[in-house]
């Protein structure tokens, strides 16, 4: 059977070591930063800073390549549909015009067609440290740094089991899928018209829906009775104390933001178009 | 000595129950026992348990009379959390109560939320580790551990939170023959060793006895029927009163006319021996050891074998089938099989054998490496998994992975329906269905109204409904008492006699034994054995190679030194069969 498990991929790079919760703090204020910039220079230094972070981090690339491909479509349809309804929204934000594409209905201008390379190289630099959060939090450690963060335990428990039970779930939905199947009420291709291929997989639902309920009874019983709930603070088998590594990352992640704003207020103010 | 856990005129009642499901209940559980609480289902061992423990009231509410008490003091003042740091509870749904992401959080769970300091935890969670022998899976996640590893790991939990009693609530209903006996070896040795109390529900009757028991209290209908030790008990013939079946090697004895009265060590096949000097009892008194085999090989030829029927062609036909998950490690290599039409044929195995793979390699499931997978002699290698059902029907292990409609009728027609039956057939079929399935009645009932026994029946006939040659049923009496079981498989048996051919996807050799015509058993991917199931399962060699166990019939025979154990196992089915049958 394939090892249905998290996304988590073990290993034992810097980012591995580094406390969940800088690593989330690092996340956000880098989110943050990206979003106060239009300007293809801050990104193209931030992605290549992100890119090598990823690279030390050793994730292999086939267990990103879903979501890598996912962005990748994501950027290239949003700019075809920003050059094809508004071809010369650049213009609005550098005042000039530059012909380049005649469309029959309108011109797609080099302004605008820069603007959507900016936009899409925004959306790249923000992929790098996703991944890297995503596959180097081990699901436990990350609840144990939401936990510290100030979240209630029992949310960001509830975040950990969330991830130690899909795996579960989708091997039932796809069990049922079979049974189904085998039936006649399959949904691949031989099984009827598209309609009814997707009536077939709401039938899968119910009983899905019923047996999680039922998995939902036992994990809350045993739960229960190993005392979860009980005491107002927990403590994490997982949790790690943050080292003086961890607090310097946090403490440059802040100087990260500090600096950003001081760049977007001084240097880099709007969209930067070097044609214009 | 004071007793850990007292229950004195106690009573309890669900709150959307008119009728209490326990009623007057008086018992008294002392310090270090090892208590087994059997009945068949619905009859409160459940209940019992959740009281013990606490999810009764904290979690499931009701009215509750008479006193219950935990070292003496009362228990109804506790909090869910003061009776688990007493009570340990090992449910019985191995992957539910996992909770952890690894094996080393789970077992540290209960310290987690008593907040006890890291370090604390992590020599706690390695000692508890050590005595369940698991020290190894420390940061493996449950997608990496068989069923009774998990159980270890659930085990381990509650020793880490060093509870005195620990309550096993139906241990054994997910853990395949070797598993269940490994997993009763290890809560005996922990019994033994730390000297916890240990209760222990279950209703399969010769797993339970493969360990020491003291005490077995049997339930029925929400009240104790019956207490003793199993000598005691197993003698008086308690148990079959109660929906629990006696040991096959008991009934054997009955069935040669020995009375077991005139017997002791009874709880296993190899300690059975008369009683010194006979009985008062009328009977034979006092057969000499010699004079005893005699008997026993008497009976054994006395009872003549079944006649088979006369076997049909070949239905199915399995030549040479391979297939690998990943590359290079094949899950079934080169596996040849044939069943006939209106044959019944177990396919035996110990847990990751290579069953389920084979089975999804017949129902098109999976596509096999290598090998032809042939019906009625065509190759069917090319066909999809729906044209397969056509022929094929597979029943799985759990009903509620199967049904998917409101209605009872709707859930045997849809499968019509996808198939293109004609409106009046659908109907006509639906009908016909129900009706041998026993379910004709409640057709306009809602599915969530059957009774779990019911819902299997009901998949059955959804797939009956389809008129297959050949039905498959994975693990078709997991987790039902012997009452359900038997009512189950002997309608089972009704659908054979009238030319259904089934394949049993099992690891229950009780069930094998009793109603299959043959056995194929697989270990390790490949089929190493095929021919007779007494004959298989009076085999330790096969049986252990198999990692199943052998049937207990066969080593009382050899204990009382019968010159063939497959001929004293074949008279008991044939014995067993005309009982059933008058």
């Amino acid at each position: 059977m394939s090892q249905a498990s998290g996304l988590y991929v073990a290993g034992d790079s810097f980012f591995h070591r580094m406390d969940g919760a800088v690593k989330l703090i690092l996340l956000l204020i880098w989110t943050v930063v990206t979003f106060l910039f239009m300007d293809l220079r801050v990104f193209a230094v931030m992605l290549a800073v992100g890119v090598s972070m990823l690279l030390l981090a050793r994730v292999p690339f086939r267990k990103m390549a879903l979501l890598f491909w996912a962005l990748t479509i994501f950027t290239v349809v949003n700019s075809v549909f920003i050059l094809l309804i508004t071809p010369r929204f650049g213009t609005t934000l550098t005042e000039s015009d530059t012909p380049l594409i005649p469309l029959g209905y309108d011109t797609v201008n080099t302004e605008t067609l820069f603007y959507v390379l900016t936009l899409s190289f925004k959306y790249l630099t923000l992929l790098p440290i996703t991944l890297l959060f995503i596959f180097t939090t081990h699901p436990s450690r990350f609840a144990a740094s939401l936990h510290k963060l100030g979240v209630s335990y029992k949310l960001a428990y509830a975040v950990s089991i969330a991830f130690r039970y899909i795996p579960d779930l989708t091997k039932e939905f796809r069990t049922i899928l079979n049974a189904l199947q085998m039936r006649g009420l399959g949904i691949s291709r031989g099984d009827g018209t598209l309609l009814q291929r997707a009536r077939n997989l709401t039938q899968a639902v119910v009983p899905l829906l019923q047996s999680s309920l039922q998995h939902i009874e036992s994990v809350s019983d045993a739960m229960d009775l190993r005392g979860f709930g009980t005491k107002p603070q927990r403590t994490w088998y997982m949790g790690k104390v943050m080292t003086e590594g961890d607090k310097l990352i946090a403490l440059l992640c802040v100087i990260l933001l500090a600096v950003g704003i001081w760049l977007k207020r001084s240097l880099f103010p709007g969209f930067w178009y070097p044609f214009g | 000595m004071q007793a850990v856990i007292t229950f004195r005129q106690f009573s309890f009642r669900y709150k959307n129950q008119s009728e209490p499901t326990l009623k007057n209940i008086h018992l008294e559980i002392a310090r270090g026992e090892k208590i087994w609480i059997a009945g068949p289902s619905g009859s409160g061992k459940s209940t019992l348990a959740h009281c013990i423990n606490g999810l009764i009231p904290f979690s499931y509410g009701g009215e509750m009379s008479g006193q219950l008490l935990l070292d003496g003091q009362d228990a109804s003042g506790m909090t869910i959390f003061e009776r688990s740091r007493r009570v340990g509870t090992i449910l019985q749904n191995p992957d539910a109560q996992f909770v952890g992401q690894t094996v080393g959080e789970d077992v540290a769970f209960q310290l987690e939320n008593e907040a006890a300091p890291q370090e604390a935890m992590k020599a706690a969670v390695s000692s508890a580790l050590e005595l369940v022998g698991m020290q190894a899976y420390e940061a493996q996640g449950p997608h990496e551990l068989s069923g009774g590893q998990k159980q270890q790991v659930a085990l381990a939990g509650v020793l880490s939170a060093q509870a005195d009693i620990l309550l096993f609530d139906e241990p054994l209903a997910n853990l395949d023959p070797a598993s269940g006996a490994k997993a009763m070896r290890l809560i005996d040795e922990i019994h033994r060793s730390q000297g916890k109390t240990v209760i222990l529900i279950e209703h399969r009757v010769e797993d339970v006895l493969l360990e020491h028991i003291d005490r077995i209290v049997v339930m029925n209908e929400g009240e104790i029927a019956a207490m003793g030790t199993p000598d005691e008990l197993l003698a008086a013939g308690v148990l079959p009163r109660y929906g629990l079946r006696q040991p096959l090697y008991l009934e054997a004895l009955g069935h040669a006319g020995l009375p077991l009265t005139e017997f002791a060590g009874l709880t296993r096949p190899e300690s059975v021996k008369q009683t010194e000097g006979g009985s008062e009892q009328p009977g034979p008194p006092g057969l000499s050891d010699l004079q005893l085999k005699e008997r026993l090989e008497a009976w054994a030829a006395s009872v003549p074998s079944v006649a088979r029927g006369r076997l049909g062609d070949p239905l199915l036909e399995l030549r040479g089938v391979s297939y690998a998950y990943e590359p290079g490690t094949n899950a079934v290599s080169d596996v040849s099989l044939i069943v006939r039409s209106g044959e019944t044929v177990a396919l035996l195995g110990s847990n990751g054998a290579g069953k389920s793979t084979l089975s999804g390699l017949i129902t098109g499931l999976l596509k096999p490496a290598t090998g032809e997978i042939c019906l009625r002699g065509e190759v069917i290698n090319g066909w999809s998994v729906r044209r397969r059902g056509e022929e094929i029907g597979y029943v799985m292990q759990h009903p509620h992975h199967m049904l998917t409609q409101h209605m009872v009728r709707d859930e045997v027609r849809i499968g019509l329906a996808a198939r293109g039956v004609p409106e009046p057939e659908q109907e006509r079929r639906t009908e016909e269905a129900l009706q041998i399935c026993g379910l004709y009645p409640y057709r306009n009932w809602p599915v969530s109204a059957l009774s779990f026994g019911q819902k299997k029946r009901l998949s059955i006939a959804a797939i009956l409904a389809l008129q297959p040659k050949l039905m498959i049923l994975d693990e078709p009496t997991a987790g039902q008492d012997y009452r359900h079981y038997t009512e189950f498989m002997e309608f089972i048996d009704r659908l054979a006699a009238e030319g259904m051919a089934f394949l049993f996807i099992t690891h229950d050799m009780h069930l094998a034994l009793e109603y299959a015509d043959r056995a194929v058993v697989m270990a390790k991917g490949r089929v190493i054995a095929e021919d007779e199931v007494a004959r298989i399962l009076a085999d330790g060699e096969i049986t252990s190679r198999a990692n199943l166990r052998e049937t207990s019939l066969a080593r009382f025979a050899r204990a009382q030194g019968l010159a063939s154990p497959s001929r004293f196992v074949e008279a008991f089915i044939a014995a067993e069969k005309k009982v059933k049958r008058a």
